[in-house]
């Protein structure tokens, strides 16, 4: 490997150095730290003069020092007369576009609350059937009324909710959290009440929801800083939007995980033949019906339902109030066929806050093995949501495949308690925290530097990486 | 530019200065909701429009956390710049990473250039900053910087605070002089110089004090205050030079790792920073420390950047 110079930086050294043990070099010198200020410092050790350089950065811990870090290690290099300088970046940060704000905790602050609102053409009606009263009119009156006492209590526990006489499901309550997002969706059913936003303040408000606002979309942004920087090529994997790669200017190849999440499956799962593909939201069908058609295993989705729909929609909507778990077998909706159109209460576990959301399951998983596949997870709400709703299916065992396991807040807490009987992820971002808190039986680490190496020297040397999309390494 | 209006932005974090300029320029900050997610990603939102109007990004940076300082700034102006502003103006009073500005060793990065090009990149059309350490930085950037001076606001200060007919103005390194002599000057006072003597590589370096300062009220003017090691070790020297008491005027109070203990353990008599950078937590724990407010100088040439009014008379003014 002739005039090649491989620079860790400080986000995830054992990835560096499995890469470049794959590679058969060293990697080379660098010191990285901050000054007394906070300011990044980073002082490169050896000669990168007409060198063909790669930075390894990864997206993950404390991202905007990772990033920025990155970003002034390109341009150091590029300013020391590298020949070509590419940024490797495992887990590239800031890849999902929102279009909607984070809460302070990470959920989207709104879910989409224009486009619910023109669905129900403006408040204007009155609301005084919530969700929940609306519902089970005839069977379950006594769970329905019991429901109501508990909405009201609800009511009561917070203050600044004063419509005692509209008793909704729907509550942003101090422990709630991310689950606020959906449950957001919901809110055209009740307009014109503003105490749902007393917590999140004027930016929730129904009222004020529509176009007042301007939300930032990182997306080009971070593409133009490191092609600003000095980035002459990227090389990434598992994008969340392959459309990222068009923002921008200079190539950027976009690696995949799915040869190797393949490998793991036809070896590691018994009866693989059997097993059913979940996508556990509709963004991500088309990675796993890939990885599906691959196995030539059968594929299922969960489907997140995001618009809020009213109770007299056609009889084979799944809208369903969250109010009471216990009444969510209702015979009314759940219309059970070869292909089940199940609908689902979620209810969060705490008796506190009664979060509706609504999930479908698209498929058949009864007695069967699942194995759910996404790129990302994060707060682990929607893996974790999706598993319950499998298990309370009738699949028997659940897998949970992800490429990039942030696991940021509590997430890993999440998934210990939830029906997930194992996780599979890659290191693109560090596991060693995972392995430790959930167990080696509970995780499986699929290691990518093989690819990612792989991918390197095929670049250096000017060869084709298609094949590496194909059959991995 | 006459039918657009000024439009104030800061940061939630850090609005002391914002809000102080906005009062001055008689506006109101603008609305705006800055999110960390619990990866550390930052996202934005905007409350009300934009469109056409003239942005002001009003930006402490101080230390600590100056990366996620940073990577919010460059969002806040993409957010601006894509919900279509007719200017967007960053006002970086303590511009960050304006040290390593230079080479000073193989393979060092110029982050300062670095910094320059992502604000460019970003959508910045004018950056307003004050005292850059070195002002060959405003080269770096393809869009106009307006450099603006603490220097009117610092003999304001001094007139009405400091005995001034008995002091003399010190620099702590040869590199300040310029910085030092031209407050001076305006002042009409004497001008000392202390000098940093390196025998050898690795040998502590001695410091030799250029001039008298028998009697005096020494001030020591610099540009950035960090740990403060060696605005001690000056005030140590003057006072060996019999000098009647010792304090420091800075522009910068950066004021990271130990500068408290320092200070406090110092023979300084007081420690004079510019609001540029925040420091209202640690004024609690130093009473020596004190502030020049400079949002009048920062409210000004925003009004005058609006108005396309000149601004060097707020070079050598400092506006009420």
């Amino acid at each position: 490997m002739n005039n090649i110079v491989v620079f860790g930086g400080s986000s995830h050294p054992t990835l560096v150095n499995k890469i470049c043990a794959n590679l058969g070099i060293k990697s080379s010198q660098i010191k990285l730290g901050k000054f007394s200020n906070g300011e990044t410092s980073i002082s490169i050790g050896e000669s990168v003069r007409e060198k063909d350089v790669y930075v390894i950065q990864s997206g993950c811990g404390h991202v905007n020092d990772n990033f920025m870090e990155l970003l002034i290690l390109l341009n150091a290099c590029k300013t020391a007369s590298a020949s070509r300088v590419t940024a490797v970046m495992p887990y590239f940060c800031y890849s999902r576009q929102p279009d909607i704000p984070y809460t302070a905790k990470g959920a989207p602050l709104i879910s989409k609350p224009k486009e619910s609102y023109t669905f129900e053409s403006v408040p204007g009606t009155p609301v005084s059937s919530t969700v929940t009263t609306q519902k089970p009119r005839s069977p379950s009156d006594k769970v329905n009324a019991n429901n109501n006492a508990n909405s009201i209590m609800e009511n009561m526990r917070s203050p600044k909710l004063q419509a005692l006489e509209q008793p909704s499901p729907i509550r942003i309550s101090d422990s709630g959290d991310l689950h606020k997002s959906p449950s957001m969706s919901r809110i055209p059913m009740v307009p014109e009440r503003k105490e749902n936003s007393s917590e999140l303040g004027p930016l929730f408000n129904a009222n004020n929801a529509g176009y007042k606002l301007w939300v930032a979309q990182a997306g080009t942004l971070i593409a133009n800083l490191l092609t600003t920087a000095g980035a002459d090529h990227v090389i990434t994997m598992d994008l969340h939007d392959s459309q990222f790669q068009g923002f921008f200017d200079i190539p950027v190849d976009n690696l995949y995980c799915k040869p190797i999440a393949h490998n793991y499956i036809q070896y590691n799962i018994p009866n693989y033949q059997e097993a059913v593909i979940v996508s556990p939201d509709a963004g991500g069908a088309k990675r796993a019906a890939s990885l599906a058609d691959a196995l030539e295993i059968s594929f299922a989705l969960i489907h997140k339902e995001k618009r809020s729909q009213l109770p007299k929609g056609p009889p084979d909507a799944s809208l369903t109030s969250g109010g009471g778990a216990a009444v969510s077998k209702k015979p009314l909706i759940s219309t059970m066929s070869s292909l089940a159109l199940n609908s689902q209460d979620m209810k969060n576990s705490s008796s506190s806050s009664k979060y509706v959301q609504t999930t479908m399951l698209v498929g058949d998983v009864r007695n069967k093995t699942c194995i759910m596949v996404d790129d990302l997870v994060d707060t682990s709400y929607t893996i974790t949501r999706a598993a319950k709703l499998l298990k309370d299916q009738g699949a028997t065992k659940v897998y949970a495949l992800i490429t990039h396991g942030v696991f940021s807040g509590d997430a890993l807490n999440r998934v210990s308690q939830s029906a997930i009987d194992k996780i599979i992820v890659t290191n693109t971002v560090p596991q060693e925290n995972t392995v430790k808190f959930l167990g080696k039986d509970r995780v499986h680490v699929l290691d990518v530097s093989g690819i990612f190496g792989e991918s390197i020297r095929r670049i250096h040397n000017g060869e084709s990486i298609s094949m590496l999309f194909e059959h991995g390494w | 530019m006459a039918t657009n209006s000024i439009k104030l932005l800061a940061p939630e974090a850090h609005r002391g200065l914002a809000e102080l300029v906005a009062k001055r320029l008689g506006l109101k900050l603008t609305d705006t909701k800055l999110k960390r997610d619990p990866t550390g990603e930052v996202s934005f939102s905007i409350q009300e429009s934009v469109r056409d109007q003239d942005i002001f990004i009003i930006t402490q940076i101080g230390s600590g956390v100056v990366n996620d300082r940073v990577l919010e700034l460059l969002v806040m102006i993409n957010a601006c710049k894509t919900a279509s502003a007719r200017r967007i103006t960053s006002v970086l009073p303590n511009f960050p990473y304006a040290r390593q500005d230079r080479k000073d060793k193989s393979r060092a990065p110029i982050t300062a250039k670095l910094m320059a090009d992502m604000l460019t990149t970003a959508g910045c059309d004018h950056v307003v900053t004050m005292d850059l350490h070195a002002s060959q930085i405003q080269g770096f950037f393809d869009v106009p910087v307006d450099n603006l001076y603490a220097e009117p606001s610092v003999v304001r200060y001094i007139r009405e605070h400091i005995k001034y007919n008995e002091a003399i103005i010190i620099s702590p390194d040869a590199g300040g002089a310029k910085r030092a002599a031209a407050l001076a000057d305006r002042l009409d006072l004497n001008f000392a110089l202390i000098h940093k003597e390196r025998a050898r590589a690795n040998e502590v370096s001695k410091m030799v004090l250029v001039g008298d300062v028998t009697d005096k009220i020494c001030i020591i003017v610099d540009d950035m205050a960090d740990t403060c090691g060696t605005l001690a070790k000056a005030a140590e020297i003057l006072l060996e030079n019999r000098a009647q008491s010792v304090i420091a005027i800075v522009t910068h109070g950066v004021l990271s790792g130990k500068a408290i203990q320092n200070i406090n353990d110092s023979k300084l008599d007081g420690v004079v920073c510019t609001n540029t950078v925040p420091f209202e937590e640690k004024m609690k724990s130093c009473p020596k420390l004190a502030v020049i407010d400079i949002s009048a100088v920062l409210a000004e040439s925003i009004r005058r950047l609006h108005n396309g009014e000149s601004i060097s008379y707020l070079f050598k003014h400092s506006p009420l």
